[in-house]
């Protein structure tokens, strides 16, 4: 190999290491931190949450909405839209959950009623230990 | 010779002065038939030039933390001296740049000024325009307010519609699964950092293109020059043409101080404007308001967003309108610069204006 092309190939190869070099540590400082661990449980009082009512939480950094059904009782959504992000309300006249953003609607089940939403929102357990409600 | 002369007499011994002048301005010449819209582009300059010399002051007072940035500005607008006024003409003379921009980019696309040999001061113009728009968002989520935060909550969400990669491109962007005071950092450090330096280069490169290939002749009335073929490097000189100084500078100067003029009356007489209800009320991470709208120039792909009801097939086509958008000089492959003498171009460009009015309009009464 000659001594010019010798130097080329040495200049590509420190070259590439030193943007690979630099580039790991900056995507690494980019990427998102770690997300805590999401093994924590929610625990509520029954009476807090009276039939046909709705009530909003924080699980584990997710607003978190929980209906008592009259007829099939408690049930914890996400109260983070599907469609882009923003946050639904109960509105407890038309038994609905509405995004005001882009007019997304879901049933209280969580499935899509109407609107631009891709999906159902996420559900969460919930289940009735005594006069407490667990989520999660 | 009084003392402007001999400090002008002082640089031109040592650098020239008056030969960079001679060479750079009075001998680049503007056609002649030159117009109102060849202003815009300088017109964009002094814009950006009020918002970074506001935008540095603001930082003065500015905090950039979720316990302190809404604070922050609502003092920066009650206690600070003048800081209602900086604020004002700093949150104005974002939405009157975008007007600039895209008015400029208007008339460039109808006097034909993308076409051969200008393809990258349009491209290039293109990416401005559309820096322009990441500035406006990210200088929103800086007040912390209710409209900011939701606002960046539905734009961080728009990568998720892209399978694989859309989650982590939207954790990136936020710095989390959501909207968080992380974010805040990004945006700020995108907003007053990233940005400026990368919108200066486009706009130095942007000029230079121009100064290389001239100004542009609009179309109408057609030149001799513009109908032969262009097949090597030549500069439009317009050698009947206005000097560009003192003659075409006047003009530039007069549009600079209507530009300030249409500020100054929008911070006089519609000071909420641009500031409703909803940005003087500190973010709520928990409730989204009922009312939530993004500023004026997102309401063209909000509304689209509302009308096409997959999210995926919303925000491919409006990525593929702003591709098309940019490489437009590639896709045009007519000979006829006149759009006037193009009955279906001339139809689409005036389809575009009204699309964008109706979806605009449309968009803030929901």
């Amino acid at each position: 190999m000659k001594r010019r092309k010798f130097l080329k190939v040495l200049l590509g190869l420190l070259g590439s290491t030193i943007v690979v070099t630099l580039a790991y540590p900056l995507v690494k400082f980019l990427a998102p931190p770690e997300a805590e661990s999401k093994t924590r449980k929610l625990v509520l009082k029954k009476s807090e949450i009276p039939a046909g009512e709705a009530k909003g939480f924080t699980f584990n950094n997710i607003p978190v909405i929980v209906i008592n059904r009259p007829d099939k009782g408690f049930i914890a959504l996400s109260r983070v839209c599907t469609h882009l992000g923003c946050l639904v309300t109960y509105e407890r006249g038309k038994r609905i959950l509405l995004c005001p953003c882009h007019a997304g609607m879901y049933d209280i089940e969580g499935n899509v009623v109407s609107g631009p939403p891709p999906k159902p929102l996420q559900k969460f357990p919930a289940r009735v230990e005594g006069e407490n409600l667990v989520i999660g | 010779m009084g003392v402007g002369g001999k400090i002008r007499d002082w640089f031109d011994v040592r650098i020239g002065l008056g030969d960079f002048v001679n060479v750079q301005f009075r001998e680049f010449r503007v056609p002649r038939n030159s117009n109102v819209f060849h202003t815009l582009g300088l017109v964009t300059v002094v814009a950006y030039m009020i918002q970074v010399i506001t935008g540095i002051l603001l930082l003065v007072y500015y905090i950039p933390h979720p316990d302190f940035a809404f604070k922050s500005v609502q003092e920066i607008m009650g206690s600070v001296s003048f800081g209602w006024l900086l604020r004002q003409v700093h949150v104005v003379g974002s939405s009157l740049m975008v007007v600039v921009v895209f008015l400029h980019m208007a008339s460039v696309f109808f006097m034909g000024g993308y076409r051969k040999p200008r393809e990258m001061t349009w491209v290039v113009g293109g990416l401005m325009f559309l820096i322009t728009l990441v500035f406006c968002l990210s200088g929103y989520l800086l007040p912390w307010t209710q409209l900011s935060y939701w606002a960046t909550t539905v734009v961080t969400s728009i990568p998720t519609a892209f399978p694989y990669i859309g989650d982590f491109i939207s954790k990136v962007l936020r710095g989390g699964e959501y909207v968080t005071g992380i974010t805040l950092g990004r945006f700020f450090a995108l907003h007053v950092s990233i940005l400026p330096p990368l919108f200066l280069f486009l706009m130095l490169l942007h000029i230079f293109f121009v100064k290389r290939t001239g100004l542009s002749t609009p179309p109408f009335g057609l030149s001799a020059e513009q109908q032969s073929p262009w097949t090597e490097y030549r500069r439009e000189t317009h050698p009947y043409g206005y000097p560009f100084y003192p003659d075409f500078v006047k003009k530039e100067v007069f549009m600079g101080m209507l530009y300030l003029t249409m500020m100054f009356f929008f911070i006089t007489f519609f000071p909420t404007l641009f500031l409703p209800e909803e940005a003087n009320t500190p973010a709520d991470p928990l409730r989204t308001p009922s009312q939530i709208r993004p500023e004026w120039y997102f309401l063209v792909p909000y509304q689209l967003l509302k009308l096409i009801p997959n999210k995926f097939i919303g925000i491919t086509l409006l990525i593929l309108l702003v591709v098309v958008f940019l490489l437009w000089p590639f896709l045009d492959t007519k000979k006829e610069p006149n759009i006037l003498k193009r009955p279906v171009l001339k139809t689409v460009f005036f389809l575009i204006l009204v699309m964008l009015a109706v979806l605009t309009l449309w968009g803030s009464y929901r």
